[in-house]
């Protein structure tokens, strides 16, 4: 993955995780992926397109992301009904549209698609293919894995 | 090639067959020639044929993309066939116009550039022959059969497979399909890491215990993988390593020990710019690229010095050349760096100062030269997404891998270099594998590939 779309992702998830969760947010340390790895439980991805192909994974747990969607919806919210699921996904859409707003900034064009959310037990995302960026958050609700792959159109 | 095809042909069909076959002419054809064979492709397919040049270039896509072109208000884009299946392109003048196919496959029009439009031939569909496998330039899948007329063996492509839109990119499925090299890579693999054992156990300074426990803790401390890529080195540094220590200071008891016996290993202008005479070096040892565009792969990039070396290297023997360079490393501490490197004047080589610009904090290399190099954080030993390329530059990077992991990097050199290519290793690294000849002297370790 270029260089240059790895700081756009951790800082736009690192900023909008901050300002949304109205908390303490850290960042883990970066490293790379290629192997099929397990769904924690609830996982929204955007898809990319453009100068590129790609998508963006955010893995969660179900506890967390119900404890996300209640702290931002400002309420307790128990299970994983259409506001649960909707507010994940806006999330995930917030983090990948700032991203890609300051991907063009920097000259870069990317499309997104809407996003789309998977939650069930035991799930498994594998394209070996594909080498993934992973930048691991440490949110006082849990822990939130978002998960880039992107590569250049050849 | 064609003298075999031909008997496979004339095997299969009986006289009267064939006479039969000649009466009823249902397809037809438009000819053309690539790199010396002539090729066919149905004319249903085939919406005019024009000659044209000045493609507008697009930045950022397939080497085999020239460009676009208004044809008559409709734009359309222009590939390179002789680019997309690696043959020999003649270079011609900007201003000189190509034989173009103006296809069509669904609702796309494109044009493909070849090198001499011929004819229209009619043949009977009956006497196409299914590709034969021994049709090594183009991958079996886009060969739609072949066909005799008139003495010539016709390549008839197939163009829906081609360019079918959900296929976008034949290029990342062409090194996997052009079988001999693919095919060799595993035994390759095998190769390298099957020598390094045996000669662990073998004469020499490898049968002692102490070289034994150095090339262990080497991986361990560094992990620098002796194998039969740097075993030459090894054994030498071995030699002056005893004559340096005391006999019960040979091992190596901690990192500083294994930098301190690597401290040779390394090669010349490591970890700053390249000096005028290595890059020249390099650079004229290099096979000389026909070609208009240039790709490059450069894992190990490091920081990035020797991405930006020999771009400018490239640059100066290649003015025109449209050049790129995947760079990757799986530091990202190291790499992160490298997009914005800033240099001062005066601490680089002179003949860099003119593909600089002076920016904010000091000097960087001008957009040319920055826009012909990707650096993306990547590790190796995942799939390498890098289009086949006319060199690798990968010096002192293959060692720091285990022995199993070399092999499999050499499979993918062996994959991704086109037939001619080169791959430029360490001073110290010497290419284990057959199929490849060295043509560089002294440090600069050029290997081209002859199978």
């Amino acid at each position: 993955m270029r260089v240059e779309y790895i700081n756009p992702f951790v800082e736009s998830a690192f900023n909008v995780m901050k300002e949304v969760l109205q908390a303490d947010v850290k960042r883990g340390e970066l490293y790379l992926k290629s192997t099929s790895m397990p769904v924690m439980g609830v996982a929204a991805i955007v898809g990319l397109a453009g100068d590129v192909e790609g998508r963006v994974l955010f893995d969660m747990d179900k506890p967390t992301a119900l404890k996300i969607a209640s702290a931002m919806n400002g309420e307790d919210i128990t299970s994983m009904d259409d506001l649960a699921k909707a507010t994940i996904t806006e999330l995930a859409n917030m983090i990948t549209a700032q991203a890609v707003t300051k991907l063009h900034e920097l000259g870069f064009r990317f499309d997104l698609t809407p996003p789309a959310i998977f939650t069930g037990d035991n799930m498994e995302v594998s394209n070996q293919d594909v080498e993934a960026l992973i930048v691991p958050m440490e949110t006082p609700q849990g822990k939130v894995e978002i998960n880039v792959a992107i590569r250049e159109r050849a | 090639m064609s003298a075999q095809a031909a008997d496979t042909l004339e095997a299969g069909k009986r006289p009267d067959e064939k006479k039969e076959r000649a009466d009823k002419i249902d397809f037809k054809m438009v000819t053309f020639s690539l790199a010396g064979k002539e090729y066919g492709i149905d004319i249903m397919n085939v919406k005019e044929i024009a000659n044209a040049g000045r493609f507008t270039y697009v930045p950022n896509a397939a080497p085999f993309v020239r460009g676009v072109y208004n044809l008559r208000g409709d734009i359309i884009s222009i590939i390179d066939l002789r680019t997309m299946f690696h043959l020999p392109a003649e270079r011609k003048d900007d201003d000189s116009l190509e034989s173009l196919l103006i296809l069509r496959v669904d609702d796309h029009a494109f044009g493909v550039i070849v090198d001499n439009i011929d004819k229209v031939v009619g043949v009977s569909s009956a006497g196409i022959q299914p590709p034969h496998p021994i049709f090594g330039d183009i991958n079996v899948k886009y060969i739609k059969g072949i066909i005799e007329n008139q003495g010539k063996l016709y390549i008839i492509l197939n163009v829906e497979k081609l360019f079918a839109p959900k296929d976008e990119e034949p290029e990342q499925e062409m090194p996997g399909l052009r079988r001999g090299p693919a095919q060799r890579a595993t035994p390759e693999a095998a190769a390298v890491a099957a020598e390094a054992p045996a000669s662990a156990g073998g004469s020499g300074p490898a049968g002692d215990v102490n070289a034994e426990f150095i090339r262990e803790t080497l991986f361990a401390f560094r992990r620098f993988g002796v194998s039969a890529v740097n075993d030459d080195w090894f054994r030498a540094r071995y030699a002056e390593w005893k004559g340096m220590r005391k006999p019960t200071d040979l091992q190596l008891r901690e990192q500083a020990d294994a930098d301190a016996y690597l401290e040779t290993f390394y090669s010349r202008c490591t970890g700053e710019l390249w000096s005028e005479d290595y890059a020249d070096a390099v650079v004229s040892a290099l096979p000389k690229v026909e070609s208009r565009s240039i790709n490059v792969w450069n894992p190990g990039c490091g920081k990035g010095y020797e991405t930006y070396s020999l771009a400018v290297a490239l640059r100066r023997a290649y003015p025109e050349a449209r050049i790129k360079i995947w760079a990757n490393d799986s530091d990202l501490l190291a790499i992160s760096m490298a997009p914005n490197m800033v240099f001062t004047p005066e601490n680089v080589p002179e003949h860099y100062v003119d593909h600089m610009v002076k920016g904010r904090n000091g000097y960087t290399f001008n957009q040319s030269i920055r826009e012909s190099i990707f650096f993306e954080f990547h590790d190796v030993m995942n799939s390498n997404p890098v289009p086949p390329v006319d060199f690798i530059l990968c010096r002192d990077t293959v060692s720091f891998l285990s022995a199993a992991d070399q092999g499999k990097l050499f499979g993918d050199f062996c994959e991704k270099a086109k037939q001619g290519g080169a791959v430029v290793l360490g001073t110290n690294e010497r290419m284990p594998l057959e199929g490849w000849r060295r043509v560089g002297e002294g440090p600069a370790a050029v290997y081209v590939r002859t199978a």
